[in-house]
């Protein structure tokens, strides 16, 4: 005779938004996760004041923000505990999709006002 | 006896066993109350709801900030190149040297204050951390640090767009309005979005401090607030973009 009571049963196919919970990060985490993005922030903007020209100083800049995004995202709103389809390799690869495609509409969209006919 | 004290024991367990999942069956918000339906991804429907409103945010964005780059790109042009029009639409009669500093650099930087712009990025990073916090006090059921994490955040939004009123209240005297240039509208527009945005999510934050005074806000909606959070970190991300490509970059 089965001992499964039904209780356990709807644990197999609900997980509880308290299991969601023990996966989050700890308060130490937040606090440091902070402490980097202020970091950061920082870093940018001394960056901007640096007598760099061009790519020197847009290339950085554009690391920073993309780094800042990433762990806000990740951290502060649980991308990297909530979605479990998207941890790791595959996670990489439709950030990776969804960047490129944001870039090749902006290129489009700007090739198509700078060489109007 | 034994034996049929056995028996009973396990015809009511299983009796009991049987209306736990009549119930759970027949009426279920008596046993899992406020808990979500979960989808494939783990997620529960609200939260993928809400991602998938903040994805449609994301072209809204994406939109605003191309159309100010594009905007830019030709306002400094034609400002550059002398084009009247431009620099009339720019000038207030007092802004001369404002202008004429834009002209030389070739670049709207002069216009911006960006120690000002940096202050307000990092009062947004702390309303980010102070609502993970507040979260994170509802989940463990300290309701008193809930609302005293919460009412940080709304104190920290409201500091923010008060900051950004007088941004703007200080552009518009430089001699950049809403429709005397491109740039103008094109800036306005997407942090005035951005404005708009914020303010939504501190009514979010005031419902949920008066929730939580009425004892409204247990643990068992712990996710209201997570889903407020989710709304409050998109717009600190989009500051975050809006920082570097509007401010930073020249």
């Amino acid at each position: 005779m089965s001992t499964t009571t039904p209780q356990a049963v709807v644990d197999d196919h609900a997980p509880s938004h308290a299991d969601d919970h023990e996966h989050h990060p700890t308060v130490i985490t937040y606090w440091l996760t902070f402490v980097a993005l202020v970091i950061l922030t920082a870093v940018e903007v001394l960056w901007s004041y640096l007598p760099l020209d061009g790519v020197a100083l847009v290339v950085p800049l554009l690391v920073m923000m993309v780094v800042k995004f990433a762990i806000v995202g990740g951290v502060f709103m649980h991308l990297q505990t909530d979605f479990k389809i998207l941890n790791g390799y595959w996670f990489t690869l439709a950030f990776g999709i969804a960047i490129a495609l944001a870039v090749a509409v902006y290129i489009t969209v700007y090739a198509t006002f700078k060489f109007q006919i | 006896m034994a034996e049929t004290t056995a028996t009973e024991d396990l015809d009511h367990e299983g009796a009991a066993a049987a209306e736990f999942a009549d119930q759970l069956n027949d009426t279920p918000s008596d046993f899992v109350h406020h808990e979500e339906h979960y989808t494939s991804l783990g997620l529960s429907n609200m939260k993928l709801a809400m991602w998938l409103f903040l994805g449609s945010e994301v072209l809204l964005f994406g939109a605003l900030i191309s159309t100010y780059l594009l905007s830019k790109t030709r306002f400094i042009t034609e400002l550059v190149a002398g084009n009247p029009y431009v620099i009339e639409g720019i000038s207030n009669g007092e802004n001369g040297a404002l202008v004429n500093e834009m002209i030389a650099e070739a670049s709207v930087e002069p216009l911006f204050d960006i120690p000002f712009t940096s202050l307000s990025s990092f009062i947004l990073l702390m309303s980010s951390l102070s609502m993970v916090l507040a979260h994170k006090s509802v989940t463990e059921g300290n309701y008193k640090n809930l609302r005293i994490w919460l009412s940080t955040t709304m104190l920290l939004g409201a500091t923010f767009m008060a900051g950004q009123v007088y941004e703007f209240t200080t552009f518009y005297r430089e001699g950049l309005t809403y429709d005397g240039s491109l740039l103008g509208t094109a800036f306005y527009t997407l942090t005035g979005f951005h404005g708009a945005h914020v303010t939504g999510g501190l009514i979010m934050l005031g419902s949920l401090i008066y929730l939580s005074f009425k004892n409204k806000m247990q643990m068992d909606r712990a996710e209201t607030v997570e889903l407020v959070g989710l709304y409050w970190h998109f717009v600190d991300i989009v500051w975050v973009l809006i920082f570097t490509i509007v401010y930073l970059i020249p």
